[in-house]
């Protein structure tokens, strides 16, 4: 490790001493490129939002793009369905829709109406997300299917290599997760769980990957966690138990605490509703963060690049190990936040399904009181 | 009160500032608590080895709650923006 | 900011996919592999738990064995003890026997020749009474030639009769 680190320092050092050593004659360069500057912010918020095409890569002087469709919905023209190609002409405007550039709906397709008003119509087109969502699912059915048929073919044998490797990971999820946190009934919910699991952590590690069907902000995107949240919202209290709702309702507290004002009751219920929002918060930051991070320390290389060619080449260096240490760091973020969204589910949903506790005990002990002869 | 005002209409910058150092205070009182879940959990799992499978998953939730509260307050102050 | 306000479009496309990955993989996948998985298990515990029968058995096997083998022994000894004993048995009533045999072998030739003896001695009394009474016979005729004493010796007779008879 202490050799890896030593050689990592040298490169570095000797990149910029080489650097140094062709600065008199990069700079005119430099200079030359520096008017291209690009704005950061804007670039990482552009990835970290959505978009109507998906951006694959930049040739020499074009980039290579995908047009997805644009389902719209207006409210004075009924559906339309068109490419968001089609948007991108010399008016930025196709039958009266365009891309918001600035105001609220910045970024969003708005529909002009002919009062000069801009009003969103609905708005159900496949964007990058949707169709990175599409694809990821497909693929993850595909390989779970397969992974569930190589293991029902022969399920006395141990597995090998990938239907091992996600055995295990199904096995530990089932064995550490499900099972101590919902107790006896845990086979009512662990497919439920899985498919979270796994949904969660295949789209993490695909927005990890940077080419053609990974790259998108897909799990960091409020709207992705914000349906798992419901998922789980609605897991949770359609199978409450009557203790559930009875602690929700009714709670074993004082009654002036809920009787002429609920205030116990309005507690309780914002609890139920923190708990998914909470999911959904803590997903979304999360990826929404790494993605920021990788894409901040990436555009580093391309800030520093008005900065002379010695300090623009010791920090592309620094960029690409901080990048690659960054990936790493959010490989395992991309589980944890899975393993995290699972585990907080299941013991929300154990919590949800406790059970009236029994009374026998209670009433054990103060019989015992109450016998003659038997005092304290 | 219109001091307040005024101040808020004329420097339309401070309200960055505001959430900045939200997003600040919240981070590091999250990175305390998490810091003492782990102390905790360690010590825990030195003294008892066999108990740190359990000791683990009650640290991962304490923690993730924690989070869960700073995230809040980082969403709360992203909305100021 | 935008980026904290969900999109319609993107929960509606998150809905349906993700419901169809739950529909698909609750139904078909998962229950599958947990399925195939906790029969892997039964089936390991099975043969666990038959393996240490079968080492049970194999133990009481050994032990039955061992038993077997030490009664076996015990039989054995016993059994030679036994000849020993029979053998010394046999021996000695052969001894005995044959000890007994002698005896009345001796006893029979001892019969024998008292028999002999006795026959022998009658036959010699026989030959001797003979001979007696032919010297008898002689020595009466010489002496009994005259009547006085042929008389006298009837009435010494007859007189030792008498006394023979009161």
């Amino acid at each position: 490790m202490k050799r890896i680190l030593f050689l990592i320092v040298l490169f570095t050092f000797s990149v910029a001493g080489w650097a140094m050593g062709g600065e008199t004659q990069n700079i005119s360069v430099s200079n030359s490129n520096s008017e291209e500057e690009l704005n950061v912010k804007e670039l990482i918020l552009d990835h970290l939002a959505d978009s109507y095409e998906w951006h694959l890569f930049n040739t020499k002087n074009s980039s290579v793009t995908i047009h997805l469709p644009v389902i719209l919905y207006s409210k004075t023209s009924g559906w339309n369905i068109f490419l968001s190609s089609k948007l991108h002409n010399d008016k930025n405007n196709y039958k009266g829709f365009g891309i918001a550039t600035d105001s609220k709906y910045k970024g969003k397709i708005v529909e002009t109406t002919s009062s000069g008003e801009q009003v969103r119509p609905l708005d159900l087109s496949i964007t990058k997300n949707a169709a990175s969502l599409l694809i990821s699912s497909l693929i993850l059915i595909l390989i779970i299917l397969g992974v569930s048929q190589s293991i029902k073919r022969d399920p006395l044998k141990p597995k090998k290599g990938f239907s091992g490797i996600m055995e295990m990971f199904i096995l530990m999820i089932v064995d550490e997760i499900i099972k101590p946190a919902i107790g006896e009934d845990y086979k009512r919910y662990s497919p439920y769980l899985l498919t979270l699991f796994f949904f969660i952590f295949f789209n993490n590690l695909l927005g990890l990957f940077p080419l053609f069907p990974g790259g998108a902000n897909v799990t960091g995107n409020i709207s992705v966690t914000l349906v798992l949240a419901i998922g789980t919202f609605l897991v949770i209290n359609l199978t409450g138990s009557k203790k559930y709702y009875k602690d929700i309702f009714w709670p074993d507290t004082p009654v002036w605490l809920k009787v002429p004002f609920p205030l116990m009751q309005i507690i309780e219920l914002v609890g139920t509703l923190t708990k998914p929002f909470a999911l959904m918060i803590r997903l979304f930051a999360n990826i929404m963060a790494g993605h920021a991070i990788v894409l901040g320390l990436t555009s580093l290389v391309f800030v520093t690049l008005s900065l002379g060619s010695a300090i623009n080449a010791s920090m592309t260096v620094v960029s690409v190990i901080f990048t690659v240490f960054i990936d790493f760091v959010e490989l395992l973020v991309a589980f944890i936040q899975a393993y995290v969204f699972t585990l907080l589910s299941s013991v929300f949903i154990g919590l949800a399904r406790e059970k009236e506790p029994e009374k026998e005990n209670k009433e054990l002990t103060l019989e015992k009181l109450a016998e003659p002869g038997n005092h304290l | 009160m219109e001091l307040l005002s005024v101040l808020l209409q004329t420097t339309s910058g401070l309200e960055g500032l505001g959430a900045a150092i939200g997003v600040a205070i919240a981070v590091v009182a999250a990175a305390i608590g998490i810091g003492q879940i782990g102390k905790a959990a360690v010590e825990g799992i030195a003294r008892q080895p066999e108990a740190g499978s359990d000791i683990r998953t009650t640290m991962i939730i304490s923690a993730a709650l924690i989070e869960g509260v700073a995230l809040f307050a980082i969403v709360v102050c992203g909305f100021i923006l | 900011m935008s980026l904290l306000t969900p999109d319609p479009g993107l929960v509606f496309w998150m809905s349906v996919s993700f419901g169809i990955v739950l529909l698909i993989l609750a139904k078909f996948a998962f229950p599958a592999i947990i399925k195939a998985v906790d029969k892997r298990t039964g089936y390991i515990e099975e043969s666990i738990k038959s393996a240490r029968e079968a080492n049970e058995e194999l133990a009481k096997v050994k032990e039955t064995k061992a038993r077997i083998l030490a009664e076996a022994h015990k039989e054995q000894n016993a059994i030679l003890k036994e000849t020993a004993r029979i053998k010394e048995e046999i021996l000695q009533d052969a001894h005995v026997k044959a000890s007994q045999e002698a005896e009345k072998m001796i006893a029979e030739a001892r019969k024998q020749i008292h028999a002999e003896k006795d026959q022998v001695l009658r036959s010699i009394r026989s030959e001797v009474t003979i001979m007696s009474v032919d010297l008898t016979e002689k020595i009466l005729r010489e002496k009994l030639g005259n009547d006085n004493e042929q008389m006298n010796m009837i009435d010494r007779l007859l007189d030792e009769i008498e006394i023979s008879k009161s």
